[in-house]
């Protein structure tokens, strides 16, 4: 197989805009604060800087409206990074994610961390890591993608240095951060020596045809690439370090860390997969399906257990994971693009809990369940909300959550698998328990004290784009899943595309 | 056309402002409901308009817009609205009536704790029941009976700390629940077979013989049970009296002039269905409207609250509704239904006007206030003569043509039933008034404060009033064509049957002559102190104690919840109890925590067991891989 040499790449820097202005707007941050009063007057509240939360969240989403200009577009740059509907769909979708987490932050980082420039700069960061992960069209760009993405992340879940909790989460989680980066980076080179190439199409194309004489080494490196990404969506048994980061890393990482660093993830897993490993998909779509189906089943009904919500939540998306796998196990044109709706489904209502949660630790400083207790007559917009969220959490019909699992569910059932689409409708029974558990405490419970609390205008704003999204999908699903479906036919047509090639003669 | 879906997204809109910030708008937002129904009420114009620049076209069957909600692969649902002449019908009853009843209640209801809960309520209702009218589909059509049977619960309720309010309520969702389940199964019956929920398709599908006779006849069955729960009609019209509970104004609205009628005017819009059909279904249709017409005018004669009478003569219209219907007469029942709103809806708050001044609503406490009340007594007058049905007013005409229909049925004896229910109405409608405007009042200190409504109530009342006086010449062709129809409402709602008005001296004069009857003899037996009238009671002693009872009708049902649903409630509950519970649930759930709990402990919150555990899944797979393939 020949590649273009050098010479023939195409350098159209311009594709990679949305980037360049990720980045510039990060530096700019942190030259921001850097002049912008000091530390100490920071620290006692004297001199707030939540505008920086503001600005950074105004950075990415430029970055995402930038991106839209690419609609519609198959462009490829330095045969690196493909610049289509796909990629276009995440970075829209990454940068109004991270644009949520910075508004969510601005007042939570005001109050409890020190160097916000840095902070709103890595996560700036991490949205380019994630972009990568989404575009690239080979395998080491998508391994730097992922690994920028996961130091700003290792950085960003320890922030709160002087809590111990947060140094032990974000030290478990870059150490086995590095221990999985290290076995995916032992795949890739299994894969590269078996197939001899690292472009996703190429790889496709050598696994074409007769695969019953396959080297063992790819199967290996497959095995591997599938615990190095297992790792970054955290499907068991490579999920450990979700708990305790969760727990640990200040509540907007923990939001972020559930909404990008998993959806980067699957974009990754699903553009890998279909377009190189698709081939084989009858060699390892039952190891999916088992992974998925331990996911569910570990997930749930850990989550059953937990008396802190960050724990509860960080199990409740692990058992979310074990859903989105079922689309891989599956893997189809429809169940595609019934994971990535699902997906977004679940990250815009996950937000939406997360905001909650923010506001009301914004309030009280605490974050376990029992705490909840009367908020609906403490902040009633708030119980509102965050019960929303949670019945789309739990699939109940009307919100998010029912559309996209139905969607889902009946892809993989269209697949043979419908003995998995039943597991995952017992688990999504078993969900129900915890998280009506959480709307139980808010509604029934006695509040400690009965005064209103006062109103976050700003927060509540962002709260209820994020409810209404989740309405909206719930009840008119139809063109956020036509958006999805044009986006991952492209992925789908690559495939075809180099099947074309190879039948030339 | 387009556009009508203008009509229920702006109340909706409305709602929705209301639920979420209505606590904050001055005067709790009652101006942006009443504002929301008049922009309502103005989009009805140019639909009309367009309606009637198309409605010549040569095949004209209605027109719209439609959305696509769910599409996957090859199943797939689109949302619309439809306007055509039978929903033109009820688009201007429902909106001008909502209108109406809305201004009324700003006076009516001034000062209630949860007033602007009630008008939060009325939008939802007016948004409901237009989507209701306007639906293209069964499904949406289904969503709007439901949502209109819901703020009936609310509005029924809305004073629910009163035990009667909250039962009646109570009862008046679960008894029209009961003809829903059937709505929805004759729903699923006409969908499986056609595929779709759009009923034009419907429509077409079954005039191609796509559904057999008798599962067609099944079907439409069960949408008739829709239409007996929500339309009171017997065995299902015990809830209606009982809705009186609620405040007056949403009794003119809800259970007078706009959700009652929804059952007449679903199965005039499902007409062609019925028509396909087995004769015997529209057979049931009629035999339940003439029991019904029976049931409810006996009961009328002693009942002795002001609003249960006026609900017992809504039953009875009701009954005619379905009579015309089942006769075969849509034009008949769509007039009715249109003359009825407005006059109904007069009646209903007209007693509410009664009502606001005395504080009494029963009538045996009332009497005398056409002194005190000149402009109540007056419109309730109009209001009464009409469902009298004495000419000129609307109520003559409308009547005039379900007795037509009656006339031409198969069996002489409905034509003298409904002829009896006539005498009968006019003999308790007569009663009514008697005893609440003449003579010497039976509690003084009632009458000492009463008064004539303030302008902002009496307003409605006068439009509804003058519009029950004239809506009826909208029979003759001539009028219509004066407005611009291309005639009477006969020929404009039923063009292709070209249903015209009939008339004929001989109905026309029984009718009068039994309604002057009764008229003449309810004066006679309720004069100053309703001697006769007592006399007549201890006569038919046992006549008297059926009727008051209400022909047992709620007692046999009490009866069978005791004894029957109970008891089999009862076994179940064992079961649930201790198989269900104890050992399914509990048992399940004890598995599923204990699991949960078990597996806690893998977390260990060690680090090498976690790189461990990522070792292991590797290796795992890996070995499963090279085993399987080698």
């Amino acid at each position: 197989m020949l590649w273009p040499a050098m010479t023939q790449l195409n350098f159209q820097w311009e594709l990679l805009a949305p980037e360049f202005i990720l980045v510039g707007w990060a530096g700019a941050l942190v030259l921001l604060d850097l002049f912008w009063g000091s530390s100490a007057g920071l620290r006692t509240g004297r001199i707030g800087k939540e505008p920086l939360g503001y600005l950074a969240a105004a950075g990415a989403v430029a970055a995402a409206l930038v991106s839209l200009f690419w609609i519609g577009d198959h462009k490829n740059f330095a045969d690196l990074i493909d610049v289509n509907n796909y990629t276009t769909l995440f970075r829209v979708f990454f940068g109004l994610t991270a644009a949520f987490a910075c508004i969510a932050s601005a007042r939570y980082v005001k109050d409890r961390l020190l160097h916000p420039g840095e902070y709103y700069a890595l996560i700036l960061l991490s949205v380019v890591g994630a972009n990568g992960m989404a575009a690239a069209s080979e395998l080491l760009t998508a391994y730097i993608s992922l690994e920028l993405l996961s130091f700003s992340l290792y950085v960003l879940a320890s922030y709160d240095k002087f809590d111990l909790r947060s140094n032990e989460g974000g030290l478990k989680y870059m150490l086995l951060g590095a221990f999985s980066s290290a076995i995916f980076l032992y795949g890739i080179s299994l894969v590269y020596g078996v197939t001899g190439s690292t472009h996703f199409n190429a790889i496709g194309e050598v696994l074409k045809g007769d695969t019953s004489d396959i080297d063992m080494a790819l199967l290996l490196g497959l095995a591997l690439m599938i615990g190095g990404l297992g790792f970054k969506v955290a499907a068991v048994p490579f999920h450990m370090w979700t708990p305790d980061a969760y727990e640990g890393a200040p509540l907007p990482i923990t939001a972020l860390i559930s909404a990008l660093s998993k959806s980067a993830g699957f974009a990754l897993f699903l553009k890998l997969f279909t377009q190189a490993f698709l081939p084989l998909i009858d060699d390892w779509r039952y190891f999916i399906a088992a992974l998925s189906v331990a996911t569910m089943a570990l997930g749930n009904l850990v989550a059953i257990q937990q008396q802190n919500l960050k724990r509860l939540l960080a199990y409740s998306s692990i058992g979310q994971v074990g859903y989105l796998l079922m689309g891989i196990a599956a893997l189809s044109p429809e169940s595609a693009s019934a994971l990535v709706l699902h997906m977004i489904g679940y990250v815009v209502t996950n937000l939406a809990v997360f905001v909650c949660i923010i506001i009301y630790y914004n309030w009280t400083g605490k974050e376990e369940i029992k705490d909840y207790a009367g908020t609906a007559e403490r902040a009633p917009f708030l119980a509102l909300c965050l019960s929303i969220a949670l019945f789309s959490l739990a699939g109940m019909p009307l919100f998010a959550g029912f559309a996209t699992k139905f969607i889902l569910f009946q892809s993989a059932a269209q697949e043979d698998l419908l003995w998995l689409a039943g597991v995952a409708v017992f688990f999504s029974f078993v969900s129900l328990y915890y998280y009506l558990l959480i709307v139980k405490e808010m509604y029934l419970g006695e509040p400690a004290e009965r005064t209103r609390f006062p109103t976050p205008w700003l927060e509540y704003g962002a709260l209820s784009l994020l409810v209404a999204g989740v309405m909206f999908v719930g009840l008119y699903p139809q063109p956020v899943y036509d958006a999805v479906e044009d986006s991952t036919a492209t992925i789908f047509a690559a495939v075809e595309d180099s099947a074309a090639v190879s039948e030339r003669p | 056309m387009q556009d009508a879906w203008l009509m229920p997204a702006i109340p909706g809109a409305a709602f929705v402002i209301l639920l979420l910030f209505g606590k904050y708008l001055p005067r709790k937002g009652d101006w942006l409901s009443i504002a929301a129904m008049a922009a309502s009420f103005v989009i009805f114009f140019p639909v009309l308009a367009d309606l009637l620049d198309k409605v010549d076209t040569e095949g004209f069957t209605g027109g719209g817009k439609s959305w696509e909600w769910i599409s996957f692969d090859t199943f797939t649902i689109r949302l619309g609205f439809f306007t055509d002449q039978i929903t033109i019908v009820m688009l201007g009853v429902v909106s001008f009536v909502a209108l109406m009843v809305q201004v009324y209640s700003v006076g009516y209801m001034k000062g209630d704790s949860r007033y602007g809960w009630y008008f939060t309520c009325m939008s939802l209702f007016a948004a409901s029941m237009l989507t209701l009218v306007l639906a293209d589909n069964l499904l949406l059509l289904y969503a709007g009976w439901e949502a209109v049977g819901f703020c009936s619960f609310l509005l029924i309720g809305f004073w629910w700390e009163k035990r009667s309010a909250a039962e009646a309520a109570k009862k008046a969702f679960i008894t029209t629940r009961i003809g829903d389940v059937g709505f929805l199964i004759g729903i699923i019956m006409l969908w499986k077979q056609a595929g779709t929920f759009d009923i034009s398709d419907i429509f077409q599908f079954a005039a191609a013989g796509g559904y057999d006779s008798t599962y067609l006849t099944a079907a439409v069955l069960f949408l008739f049970a829709g239409a007996v729960g929500k339309s009171g009609q017997f065995p299902l019209h015990v809830w209606l009296p009982d809705a009186m509970e609620g405040p007056t104004p949403v009794s003119a609205l809800i259970h007078a002039a706009t959700m009652v009628v929804a059952g007449v005017y679903m199965v005039a819009r499902m007409f062609p269905l019925f028509q396909l059909a087995d004769p015997v279904a529209l057979d049931v249709v009629l035999g339940l409207g003439l029991t019904t017409v029976v049931l409810s005018a006996t009961m009328g004669l002693v009942a002795t609250d002001i609003k249960r009478v006026i609900a017992y003569s809504t039953l009875n219209s009701l009954g005619l509704m379905f009579v015309a219907l089942g006769a075969g007469s849509t034009t008949g029942a769509m007039f009715y239904l249109f003359v009825h709103g407005f006059f109904k809806a007069l009646l209903f708050l007209a007693s509410g006007s009664v009502i606001h001044a005395t504080d009494r609503q029963d009538i045996n406490d009332l009497g005398g206030l056409a002194a005190k009340m000149p402009l109540t007594a007056a419109v309730f007058g109009i209001g009464t003569l009409s469902m009298i049905g004495i000419v000129p007013l609307s109520g003559f005409w409308a009547k005039d043509e379900i007795l037509h229909s009656a006339r031409d049925a198969e069996s002489a004896i409905i034509y003298v039933i409904v002829l009896a229910s006539v005498a009968v109405t006019a003999l308790y409608m007569t009663r009514l008034y008697v005893r609440t405007f003449f003579f010497q009042p039976r509690d003084r200190q009632a009458r000492e404060h009463a008064h004539d409504a303030p302008l902002l109530m009496s307003a409605p009342l006068l439009l509804l009033a003058a519009l029950t006086l004239v809506s009826g010449f909208l029979v003759f062709d001539g009028v219509g064509e004066a407005l611009g129809f291309p005639g009477g409402i006969g020929k404009f709602v039923f063009a292709e049957e070209a249903e015209a008005f009939k008339f004929s001296w001989e109905v026309a004069l029984a009718s009068t002559a039994v309604a002057l009857g009764g008229l003449l003899a309810g004066f006679a037996i309720w004069q100053e102190d309703a001697q006769p009238a007592k006399r007549l009671g201890e006569r038919f002693r046992p006549v008297y104690e059926l009727l008051f009872h209400r022909y047992y009708v709620d007692e046999v049902y009490q009866w069978a919840i005791n004894h029957i649903v109970l008891f089999a409630g009862s076994v179940l509950a064992w079961f649930d109890r201790n198989i269900v519970n104890d050992t399914g649930v509990d048992g399940s759930a004890g598995l599923t925590y204990l699991s949960g709990f078990q597996m806690k402990f893998l977390e260990t919150g060690k680090l090498p067991n976690y790189a461990l555990a990522i070792s292991l899944g590797v290796i795992v797979i890996a070995i499963l891989f090279l085993v399987l393939k080698a």
